[in-house]
């Protein structure tokens, strides 16, 4: 077990250093930069541009501008927004909390909801309910989710007034019930879209478990269906839940992203598309960084619970 | 040395017995039948429709669904909102369908060979699907696109380029427990080579879920595309695609909420038949019952 | 110098665009310390103002490189040496007077300047404020290691001296008149707290900024606002309100939305889109108007590619494009349309520029007479050069993105093929705007800074970017009579010369049509009536330009 971990642990430096070259080249070789938004400042000139361009270290050769920026990062500084000079990290962890606000909401909807829709429909397969489920699953994934949020606001905003159109509280209040206020249309929305995944993949997994020998074998014992379920079927689901679930991480940026646009979210979603609007370059780098470690963590958690759990596969 | 296999896995999977099973399935039947509307829909819709997608009619911009001959409304420039949705169907249709061809052929090569290799070479590949997996595939359309200047066909390209990730990774998982199975022992034992294990024996085994992948491979990525011309990024203007089409219509929800209601149907019912299509296929395809 | 008088030389037209702009609050003088409205205001700052705005404040040091949105807010927690009036006339601030050259301020060369100071200015955190601050502001932004915005101006001034803490001098290497409007743009900033700094780019004052205006910094949510809280010792007329609030709301709908809603008091930038306006004139409880800015929009040709170096084809360009349609049709008749790069409000504006034309057969007859013939493929070409271009613009604006479709339809009609490939804004501005890569842009900017008509950055040979130039004419626009006017121009204090130099420019690009000019910006403010105080002012690029004069009436 130590040599398995000590062997993901360094592949998933390998990981970091590739993620980080490729980032980090792409990101200077797209056109324009950090300077660009003073482009149609009727009073900069050419020289200030320069001048700025210099200051921020962007004449270096870009191996140099890597290895100084990887260099730090190994002592621990993140380094500083373009923007506004704060540290990077200072204001990652500005704009984490409320992502984690909504993607925890939504993800804790839609396990809940899902799984209960997605065992039952296996279940009682080719029922009404699971016909429904799963006509309904289908139509909440091929939803963008980002048409729906508009609709949504459309809809409970615009026309019934029932929920604000959009940021985290209102200024001013700041209550757990104005927080709560503000979360619900977005989480919903979010979750959408996840409990149609959640639904769809617990199906499939009781279906392959119910299916399973041993199930047979424990029925054929005369042991309850509902302790099958429980024992047999859902601690079988619980391999592919646990890949699922790690390969869902990576979302926290992505599928937030979507969200916290069309709800003027304050998250690493908006964080991300406004520092790539502005080329804030360390502060890219750092959301990348961060979201490599995150699904680094979240597939070695993965992969060590299933190794613990299937016995085959770690011994190969 | 196939006849092991056989008693597994119906090696000729287009007999009768899964079609049969398909087309029980009546979703996956209304998803053949919706899609093969769209399609043609696209294709031969545009000749039919009195207007052009292109000309514009600022005298006519905004009308609603219905008026005159415009069936669908006009949008902001006074072009018909009909015949731009047809046409834009085209792009959206291809651009998702290539997408998915490219994604899942790159994907199911790296996953079969990750999951069965094993060792450090399955682990060098599952290492980079994970790099890349932790791309938020945003950044990468985003940046690629401004390095590329975007067409139809770079944007298949840059779709595909980050939606292989999940279908290697169904593939691995399948394949690395396939692996350890007796028919795949059987084989070795037998001396077989490497590259016929892998895709003689274990690959069709494993097409269930491939094929499952690819259908939802479409849907996501005619989503992608949608998702990235909404952004501005992709398709760019005067070339429709649902996703472009939605982009202008945001800012109209409240006075001509068709302009975004149409277009977002558009691609939920396109989705939602490459879906039903999949399920239909995932049912059909159920190995494991065959040998109760 | 002063610009006064200058209301008795308006145009008509422009007076109208005033009144239409500013009806309200012109009534309200209470701005930059002069005496309000007895009676209007309340005794004590109350109230809570929240000012919408579409990009986040992310810069607070307002000697650092910004952009226009963080304007807001050093307007209300900085004040610099002048402000500049809605009328263009430059009113003291922190300085006792305006300096010029027949009060002695300036002297006869333009090379001396002396500027007296106030004596009852304070820091937020109570230390008084001096020249000592002055001389040190001046300083820091030469500082070659700050991340200082603009240079311009401040690169000429030499040996700053402190005459006594309300007198300061300095002397400038050459004349250079436009400085004066530098100054109204360049705030204070303390010298106690950031002379200790051993980095001023990372210094903790960046985050929290310490300053002498009308609102303190209170605090801020990253992502999502900020406050300001009054500044009860202020030494002008003001503030008003208890707390300013500006709230980051990306999405231009959702802007509207909340404006609508009430959840926002005031818009500013980006404002309303003109496809809202109609429907934002007619809402309750809420004052719409049309406020004229500096910024323009313009078919920006460079003047390099072979196809737009025949004046024949800027013309014909020119004559084929259907203003009105755009304007009425797609911009719902919110922006006036404009021939030249000089606001309508300015007193160097010139009114007497020929018309454009929307002529199509004009245009086909300007091209066939230059020898412009269609080709097989219906493309015009000459000399082996098709008129065919690519024309680019910020993707994701909509609104251009609308205009580059309906001129594409246009010109195609002539036989003028015009591609749209559009950038995102981080690449467009970059290289390919600076070092003139593009063949064509839809671009809407400013030429001046304040209000001040100096436009040699824009319009200099010297200025070129892509041939080693200092500056932004990226149109790569080269016209030797233009190059003398404009070094005559910076050099000239007096207002009335001046104006003749800057209209004859006028003319001159007028006829050269570097750029084909579209219409002159308004930009559609709205605010929730009950709100006095709030004065347009097209001179300054933000809506908040004087915040300390708001308050709720009754």
């Amino acid at each position: 077990m130590p040599r398995f971990l000590l062997n993901r642990f360094s592949q998933s430096i390998v990981l970091l250093v590739i993620v980080s070259i490729i980032g980090f080249t792409v990101l200077n070789l797209m056109p324009g930069g950090p300077l660009a938004q003073f482009g149609l400042d009727p009073g900069m000139t050419q020289k200030d541009i320069e001048r700025l361009s210099e200051q921020l270290g962007l004449n270096r050769p870009l191996w140099i501008q890597y290895l100084d920026w990887a260099w730090r990062l190994i002592q621990g500084d993140w380094g500083h927004s373009y923007r506004d000079g704060s540290s990077v990290l200072t204001v990652i962890g500005r704009h984490l909390l409320a992502t984690l606000l909504l993607m925890g909401t939504s993800t804790a909807l839609a396990i809940a909801i899902g799984s209960w829709i997605g065992i039952r429909g296996a279940t009682h397969r080719y029922s009404l309910f699971d016909y429904c489920a799963t006509v309904g699953a289908m139509v909440a994934l091929s939803v963008p989710t980002f048409w729906f949020g508009l609709i949504g606001i459309y809809i409970f905003t615009l026309k019934l007034g029932w929920v604000p159109a959009g940021n985290m509280y209102a200024i001013g209040d700041g209550s757990v019930l104005d927080y709560l206020h503000h979360l619900i249309l977005p989480s919903l929305v979010l979750s959408l879209v996840h409990v149609a995944i959640w639904s769809r993949y617990m199906r499939t997994a009781t279906l392959d478990a119910l299916t399973q020998d041993f199930v047979k074998t424990a029925r054929a014992k005369g042991v309850s269906e509902r302790r099958i379920l429980l024992k047999h079927v859902v601690g079988n689901a619980l391999l592919p839940m646990i890949t699922l679930a790690g390969v869902q991480l990576p979302s926290l940026l992505t599928g937030a992203l979507v969200t916290e646009t069309v709800f003027t979210w304050p998250g690493m979603g908006r964080l991300f598309l406004d520092s790539l609007g502005y080329s804030d370059y360390p502060v890219v780098m750092g959301l990348l960084i961060f979201s490599a470690i995150l699904v680094v963590l979240g597939n070695l958690i993965a992969d060590i619970v299933v190794a613990v759990v299937d016995p085959r596969i770690r011994l190969s | 040395m196939t006849l092991i296999a056989a008693n597994l896995a119906p090696s000729r999977w287009w007999q009768s017995r899964a079609v049969s099973r398909f087309t029980r399935h009546h979703l996956a039947l209304a998803g053949i039948a919706m899609i093969t509307l769209l399609v043609l829909a696209c294709v031969v819709g545009p000749y039919a429709l009195p207007y052009d997608s292109l000309h514009i009619d600022l005298r006519a911009r905004f009308a609603p669904p219905l008026s005159g001959q415009h069936y669908f409304g006009t949008d902001p420039l006074g072009r018909d909102l009909a015949a731009r949705l047809l046409m834009a169907g085209r792009v959206s249709l291809l651009v998702g369908f290539s997408a998915m061809l490219l994604s899942t052929l790159i994907g199911t090569l790296v996953g079969v060979t990750a999951g069965y290799r094993g060792g450090w070479v399955g682990a060098a590949l599952m290492r980079t699907v994970d790099g890349f997996l932790s791309y938020p595939s945003i950044f990468l359309v985003l940046a690629l696109a401004a390095v590329l200047r975007p067409s139809p066909a770079m944007i298949t390209v840059i779709i595909a380029f980050t939606s292989w990730m999940e279908t290697a990774r169904i593939v691995e998982a399948e394949v690395r427990s396939l692996r350890e199975r007796e028919f795949v022992q059987a084989a070795r034992m037998v001396g077989l080579s490497r590259r016929h294990i892998m895709f003689r024996e274990i690959l069709p085994n494993a097409m269930g879920p491939i094929i499952v992948a690819a259908s939802l491979a479409v849907a996501r990525a005619i989503l992608l595309e949608a998702y990235i011309s909404f952004l501005g990024y992709g398709i760019q203007p005067p070339l429709p695609s649902w996703g472009n089409m939605l982009n202008g219509a945001q800012q109209y929800l409240a006075s001509a909420p068709w302009l975004a209601i149409i277009p977002g149907a558009a691609i939920t019912i396109a989705v939602t038949s490459f879906n039903f299509i999949g399920d239909g296929l995932r049912d059909a395809l159920d190995v494991r019952d065959d040998h109760i | 110098m002063t610009e006064a008088q200058t209301a008795s030389v308006y145009s008509r037209r422009s007076a109208l665009q005033l009144m239409i702009a500013g009806a309200a609050g012109l009534a309200g003088s209470n701005l930059l310390g002069q005496p309000a409205l007895a009676g209007a205001a309340p005794a004590k700052p109350t109230g809570r103002v929240i000012v919408g705005l579409g990009q986040e404040p992310t810069v607070f040091n307002p000697l650092m490189a910004h952009i226009e949105v963080d304007d807001g807010v050093h307007f209300s927690v900085f004040d610099a040496l002048f402000r500049i009036d809605p009328q263009g006339v430059i009113q003291p601030n922190l300085a006792v007077e305006v300096p010029n050259q027949k009060n002695g301020g300036i002297s006869e060369d333009g090379l001396k300047w002396r500027i007296r100071l106030r004596d009852d200015a304070h820091w937020h955190d109570g230390k008084p404020f001096s020249a000592e601050d002055v001389k040190f502001t001046l300083e820091l932004i030469m500082n070659p290691n700050f991340r200082s915005w603009r240079t311009a101006g401040h690169a000429l001034v030499r040996d700053i001296t402190v005459v006594s803490p309300t007198e300061i001098s300095w002397r400038m290497e050459e004349a250079f008149a436009p400085y004066l409007s530098f100054l109204t743009e360049t705030f204070i900033v303390p010298k106690h707290i950031l002379e200790k700094e051993a980095n001023p780019n990372n210094a903790a004052f960046n985050q929290a900024p310490v300053g002498t205006g009308p609102f303190k910094w209170g605090q801020r949510v990253a992502g999502d606002h900020l406050e300001l809280v009054a500044n009860t010792e202020y030494f002008g007329e003001g503030p008003h309100i208890e707390r300013l609030v500006f709230k980051y709301i990306p999405d231009l709908t959702v802007l509207y939305t909340q404006f609508k809603s009430g959840d926002v008091d005031l818009v500013g930038q980006p404002y309303i889109t003109p496809d809202h306006y109609g429907e934002a004139k007619s809402l309750p409880n809420r004052v719409v108007t049309l406020v004229p800015k500096t910024s323009f929009e313009s078919f920006y040709l460079n003047l390099e590619r072979p196809q737009f170096k025949e004046l024949a084809v800027r013309e014909a360009l020119y004559a084929a494009i259907d203003k009105d349609s755009i304007i009425q049709g797609l911009y719902y008749g919110v922006p006036t349309p404009t021939e030249t790069f000089m606001p309508r409000q300015s007193f160097y504006f010139n009114a007497n520029l020929p018309m454009h034309e929307f002529n199509l057969n004009r245009a086909g007859q300007i091209l066939d007479k230059a020898g412009w013939a269609p080709g097989a493929d219906g493309i015009r070409a000459k000399n082996g050069v098709r008129l065919s271009f690519a024309n680019s613009t910020t993707s994701g604006d909509p609104l251009r993105e609308q205009v580059q479709q309906f001129l594409q339809q246009t010109f195609a009609q002539l036989g003028i093929e015009m591609k749209i490939s559009n950038l995102p804004a981080a690449v467009m501005w970059g290289e390919f705007w600076m070092q003139s890569q593009f063949d064509s842009v839809i671009v809407g900017s400013s030429y001046l800074i304040g209000a001040d008509p100096d436009v040699t950055n824009r319009l200099h040979s010297r200025s070129i970017g892509a041939k080693g130039g200092r500056g932004s004419n990226n149109a790569q626009y080269a016209n030797p009579e233009v190059d003398a006017l404009l070094d005559k121009g910076a050099r000239t204090f007096d207002s009335e010369s001046r104006r003749a130099i800057y209209q004859r420019i006028q003319e001159l690009v007028r006829r050269d049509l570097p750029f084909l000019p579209l219409y002159q910006v308004n930009v559609v403010q709205g605010t929730k009536k009950g709100i006095s105080g709030v004065v347009p002012n097209g001179n300054t690029r933000t809506e908040s330009w004087n915040a300390l004069a708001w308050y709720w009436a009754s």
